[in-house]
């Protein structure tokens, strides 16, 4: 019987302090070979303390790093099979882009023929043909990116990991580098750990998506489980545009609870969850699942509704938020696309009831 | 309407200024230059433009072989005080006690020459009785002469004098570099040497070099440390502040004093265009790469 093969990265309780600050506090996960893993939080969550901590840039403070099965916690950064992308000023501005690209090879002393010849090909599938002779100063922002990209590349490690690598860039480049990483990363085959505090950036990416804030690993799974459904109130507050609901647990069954939100009972799908009837809770439903109609229209059976006055509308492009007021104040908004024409037939301080389907409530304890 | 920003006399008064002050500075300097340059010396009524008292110091072999020692000085002092400086200064960057690491490294400015040339005269005369009496007790001979004044003592006098000015000469070079160069040389598979070798040296070395020039021209300078603590040899400082002081101020005064001038005129001056060169190379770069990023 054969072995399963070795995570390409396992981090165990791993913890790094700065004297009396702690970065990051006892984090432990895995990645599968191959994936193209996201690291996603809020700025000074941990996440790049995190990421440098895998590429060997830090010394941990607690516990260990294993790469393919091998510990590396205590290795250099030139000892691990990792290679890294930086946020910007990290190529080398004395040496033209061959150079830069060239440099990992050299020092692996791989034949010069091979070098020209691994570094064209590289450059050709970054789409940097030609500009071998450039000097990092005469790229633009994208073009210095995929240099760097191809820098790492070249070098045909395990895994690759990228600290906030398209935050320097303008919003479309960076909306096009995302695809261009991720149709990259597929046809590498490598496991690529990118961080960012750019959801959509990483929702675009990852297959799978780690939430790190406060030094913390708040939750992980793919990035669909992620946006759709948040185990984690934080996680919910933080991906998407969530609307979020305290309460207290009224009643419970098999697989929900009831919250009393002061003006109301909601139902809120709860599988598996241990809870007690009289404990604080809160539920979060997506914005883009609301749906206002007339206080006296029919919403379907499956929906649960609440009165609501209507608040205004704001024009985003894309798509229309409707903002509600609910009866204690709680303001929520509703998302629609914004050609639909959908919510628009109210006028602010309109009576209405704001609804979502009942079973994509998410429940959260914490 | 009258126009502040337009009134060119603040800029011209701003330059005056600073031009009558280097002046005042300098023209001392040029003054006894002029007088190296004149066949009848100091106070003649008529200026004759010779290079005879310069032919007369460089046939001069006394003087020839101080200005030997004061070139071997200087080398010595460069191959210690610069790798030090270049390491304190990588240290400053690593450490978060920046303010009490400067402080640590610049202390020896703030202690006058004479005091730190006594002191240090004192100090390595123990120094030498200690290691003598350590020969003696133990029996054997090895310790004999160990920091006796000399080239050696010499020298750790002005490692402790040139040190401040290289670290800072370099830290200034160095604040440019940005530390994610290194760590991406480290990913690419570099060892902290070859990181260092292949990718910071070749972007701070403008700082190094111009530390080995201002160490040269310090060594050169500098007499009140090495008059204590030379031992047997003279510098060429030294032969000039004894001529003064036995002799006076002669032709041949002028012209050492023309020479020690010139050279680090051409010295500072060679540092000063290039630095300037360069920041303006690098300002343009830098502005190159500000341009707003744009989809390509």
């Amino acid at each position: 019987m054969t072995e399963p093969a070795a995570k390409a990265v396992e981090v165990v309780e791993l913890g790094k302090n700065y004297g009396s600050v702690t970065a990051l506090k006892s984090v432990s996960f895995s990645i599968e070979s191959g994936m193209y893993y996201a690291l996603l939080g809020p700025s000074g969550g941990g996440k790049t303390t995190l990421l440098r901590l895998i590429g060997g840039f830090l010394r941990p403070s607690a516990g260990r790093i294993f790469l393919h099965g091998h510990d590396v916690s205590l290795l250099p950064p030139n000892r691990r099979p990792t290679s890294m992308v930086f946020q910007n000023y990290a190529l080398f501005p004395h040496m033209t882009v061959e150079r830069n690209v060239a440099y990992g090879l050299k020092l692996l002393r791989v034949p010069a023929g091979d070098i020209r010849d691994r570094v064209d090909r590289m450059l050709a599938m970054v789409g940097l043909e030609g500009y071998n002779r450039r000097m990092p100063h005469e790229l633009s922002g994208g073009q210095q990116q995929r240099v760097q990209l191809a820098r790492s590349l070249v070098l045909e490690r395990d895994i690759l990991l990228l600290d906030e690598p398209l935050a320097s860039l303008d919003a479309r480049l960076r909306k096009d580098m995302c695809l261009e990483l991720k149709r990259l990363q597929e046809k590498v085959g490598i496991t690529f750990i990118h961080v960012t505090h750019n959801q959509e950036e990483a929702l675009t990416v990852a297959d799978r998506i780690a939430i790190i804030a406060d030094g913390e690993l708040v939750e992980e799974g793919s990035a669909r489980d992620v946006y759709e459904t948040p185990n984690k109130r934080f996680t919910a507050e933080f991906i998407g545009d969530n609307n979020v609901l305290e309460g207290t647990v009224s009643d419970l069954s098999a697989n929900s609870a009831t919250l009393d939100i002061g003006f109301a009972k909601i139902d809120v799908p709860a599988p598996g969850v241990t809870i007690r009837t009289g404990e604080r809770a809160a539920f979060s439903i997506r914005s883009e699942l609301l749906r206002i109609a007339g206080r006296n229209e029919d919403i379907s059976d499956s929906w649960q509704v609440v009165p609501a006055r209507y608040v205004e509308d704001v024009y985003l492009g894309l798509t229309v938020s409707h903002l509600v007021q609910l009866p204690d104040g709680t303001e929520v908004v509703a998302r629609v696309m914004s050609d639909s024409g959908e919510n628009g037939r109210f006028e602010p301080g309109d009576d209405v009831a704001v609804g979502w389907p009942a079973n994509r409530a998410r429940l959260h304890l914490a | 309407m009258y126009d502040d920003f337009a009134n060119p006399w603040t800029i011209r008064l701003k330059w005056a200024y600073l031009l009558a002050v280097v002046f005042a500075l300098l023209m001392p300097v040029f003054y006894t230059i002029g007088i190296s340059f004149n066949l009848h010396g100091f106070g003649a009524r008529i200026y004759e433009f010779t290079f005879e008292w310069y032919r007369v110091v460089l046939g001069d072999t006394l003087l020839v072989i101080s200005l030997k020692w004061t070139l071997y000085l200087a080398l010595a002092t460069i191959a210690a005080t610069i790798p030090m400086a270049l390491l304190s200064a990588k240290f400053y960057k690593r450490t978060r006690r920046k303010v009490a690491f400067v402080a640590l490294m610049l202390s020896p400015l703030f202690v006058p020459a004479d005091i730190m040339g006594s002191s240090l005269l004192v100090f390595f005369k123990n120094l030498a009785k200690g290691f003598a009496w350590l020969g003696q007790t133990l029996g054997v001979g090895w310790f004999d002469g160990w920091f006796d004044l000399g080239f050696l003592t010499a020298v750790i006098g002005q490692i402790i004098y040139t040190h401040p000015y290289a670290f800072i000469v370099i830290l200034i070079t160095m604040s440019r570099y940005r530390v994610q160069q290194t760590e991406a040389a480290r990913a690419c598979g570099a060892n902290a040497w070859q990181a260092f070798w292949d990718v910071e040296f070749p972007q701070i070395r403008v700082g190094v070099f111009s530390s080995c020039a201002f160490v040269t021209i310090l060594s050169f300078n500098e007499a009140v440390r090495t008059a204590l603590l030379k031992g047997g040899f003279d510098t060429f400082s030294n032969m000039l502040v004894a001529q003064m002081l036995n002799i006076g101020m002669s032709g041949e005064s002028y012209a050492m004093a023309g020479i020690m001038s010139i050279v680090s005129m051409i010295v500072i001056g060679t540092v000063i265009v290039y630095t300037l060169v360069r920041a303006e190379r690098l300002e343009r770069r830098a502005r190159a790469m500000a341009e707003p990023v744009m989809s390509d």
